[in-house]
């Protein structure tokens, strides 16, 4: 009974230092691209892609290496399961409403459509391989060439003028990068590294003693838990009515962490695939995924309140059925 | 009877709460102070990065509708005197502090939550209407 406290204990400070890390780290290696005279539109689009998400790619890659790569997998199906049937669903629910932008929406809701079927082709021909996984690190260098455009796009029309005043404001403004910054890159990665061993060891132990599989620890509780940056993130900016970051916050670490989240995993061993997570789990995101595009359009491009309970009830649905009559 | 009013608004329902701040002042020689407040509270675990990023755009919000409201009330009382204050903090404590502090002898505010909106999300206008130190009026939405 100790242990299980004990692992439980670790669980939650393991989750908070990974959160905690993961900002201190992206905070400030922002600040050394920016110091670089790297554009800020890059460095603000890459830092909200991969912000939320280290913790998840952290834990996914950490126990692939310490050899439970189940988790790993496990994490990142789970992850966005949750993060659009859970965390959208709960959003909706709470604030009423979550509006959308079409043109984002679209592009956003494709590139995770997309992923999606992509990993369970991968997965239907087998364990994923280092081949698969080059394609995947591809697309996602594409998506985040995407998103870099569109930024671009849209600033040009916001305020060409101001741009430029910041682009050669940041070419003159190039300093020396500060040591404290490059110490916080580094506590931030330490803590990440630390944080994320620490979370799948006690969730592979919990697991252990439980008697459930390491798979379904990661899909639901080192899913939830590494979820909480995009909890927060999203249902608070739905909330304050700022709701292409609500929904974009979503679809964009959806598709990092199967195209990073495994793919990177992947590139250095090879990712055995699960028969259940193949014939339920992977179908199922890409089902919440689908299912999230017909309720945003029929309730005209918004995401109501009735679509968030629904969205809830099929995040419902799935536990019970993966972790009572499907285990 | 009023000189001095507190219009608050958090960008929505903006074109009800005008029109009626209209029908007090019309013909009256009253001062009107447009508040918008950026709610900057945010949950535990926030990235910092977001929290600044949520903080610039509500900031440039409460601008464009302190500018709108300002456009929209001079175009129909020409020569009224106007006032932009955007502050950072709890909504409806600074609502009421502003009020507080300006003297000011009404506010003039939306209300229109449904019960569960207002179970969920809290009210602002139910808070102002328990602590504001002169008359509310409370501009129902349906």
């Amino acid at each position: 009974m100790l242990n299980i406290i004990l692992y439980i204990i670790g669980l939650v400070i393991s989750l908070i230092i990974v959160v905690k890390s993961a900002d201190v780290f992206v905070d400030n290696l922002v600040e050394i691209g920016s110091t670089l005279g790297i554009s800020e539109i890059i460095l603000g689009v890459t830092a909200s892609a991969i912000g939320t998400s280290l913790p998840e790619f952290g834990s996914a890659l950490i126990a692939s290496l310490s050899g439970s790569v189940d988790i790993g997998v496990g994490t990142v199906i789970g992850s966005n399961i949750w993060n659009i049937a859970g965390i959208l669903g709960i959003s909706a629910t709470v604030s009423g409403v979550i509006r959308t932008n079409k043109k984002g929406l679209t592009r956003d809701w494709l590139m995770t459509l997309i992923t999606g079927i992509i990993l369970l082709i991968f997965m239907f021909f087998g364990d994923i391989h280092w081949s698969a996984s080059i394609i995947m690190v591809a697309a996602y260098g594409y998506y985040l060439y995407l998103l870099i455009k569109s930024q671009r796009e849209q600033n040009h029309v916001n305020s060409s003028e101001e741009e430029k005043i910041d682009e050669s404001g940041n070419n003159q403004n190039k300093r020396n990068i500060d040591k404290k910054t490059i110490a916080l890159v580094v506590i931030g990665l330490i803590g990440l590294i630390i944080g994320c061993r620490i979370l799948v060891f006690s969730g592979v132990e919990l697991a252990r003693i439980a008697g459930i599989p390491a798979m379904i620890m990661g899909l639901f509780t080192l899913a939830i838990g590494t979820s909480i940056p995009e909890l927060v993130v999203t249902l608070s900016s739905a909330m304050k009515g700022l709701h292409d970051l609500s929904i974009g916050t979503v679809l964009g670490s959806n598709t990092f962490n199967i195209l990073i989240g495994i793919g990177i995993p992947a590139l250095v061993m090879t990712v055995p695939v699960e028969p259940l997570s193949l014939t339920f789990d992977a179908p199922v995101m890409l089902f919440i995924t689908i299912l999230l595009m017909v309720l945003i359009r029929a309730g005209k491009m918004k995401l109501n309140r009735i679509a968030g309970i629904i969205l809830v009830a099929s995040y419902i649905t799935y536990a019970v059925f993966r972790l009572f009559i499907l285990v | 009877m009023y000189e001095k009013i507190l219009v608050a608004t958090m960008g929505e329902y903006m074109d009800e709460i005008l029109e009626n701040t209209i029908d007090v002042v019309s013909g009256k020689d009253v001062e009107i102070i447009g508040i918008y407040v950026v709610d900057i509270s945010v949950p535990f675990l926030t990235p910092v990065r977001v929290k600044n990023m949520m903080h610039k755009e509500l900031t440039m919000r409460g601008r464009e509708i302190l500018n709108s409201m300002e456009k929209q009330l001079q175009e129909v009382c020409k020569g009224i005197k106007f006032k932009k204050v955007l502050l950072e903090g709890n909504p409806a404590e600074e609502i009421v502090k502003t009020a507080e502090n300006e003297a000011v002898d009404l506010i003039v505010m939306s209300t229109g939550k449904s019960r569960v909106d207002k179970h969920l999300l809290g009210s602002v206008s139910e808070k102002v209407v328990h602590s504001a130190p002169c008359s509310v009026l409370l501009v129902r939405i349906n």
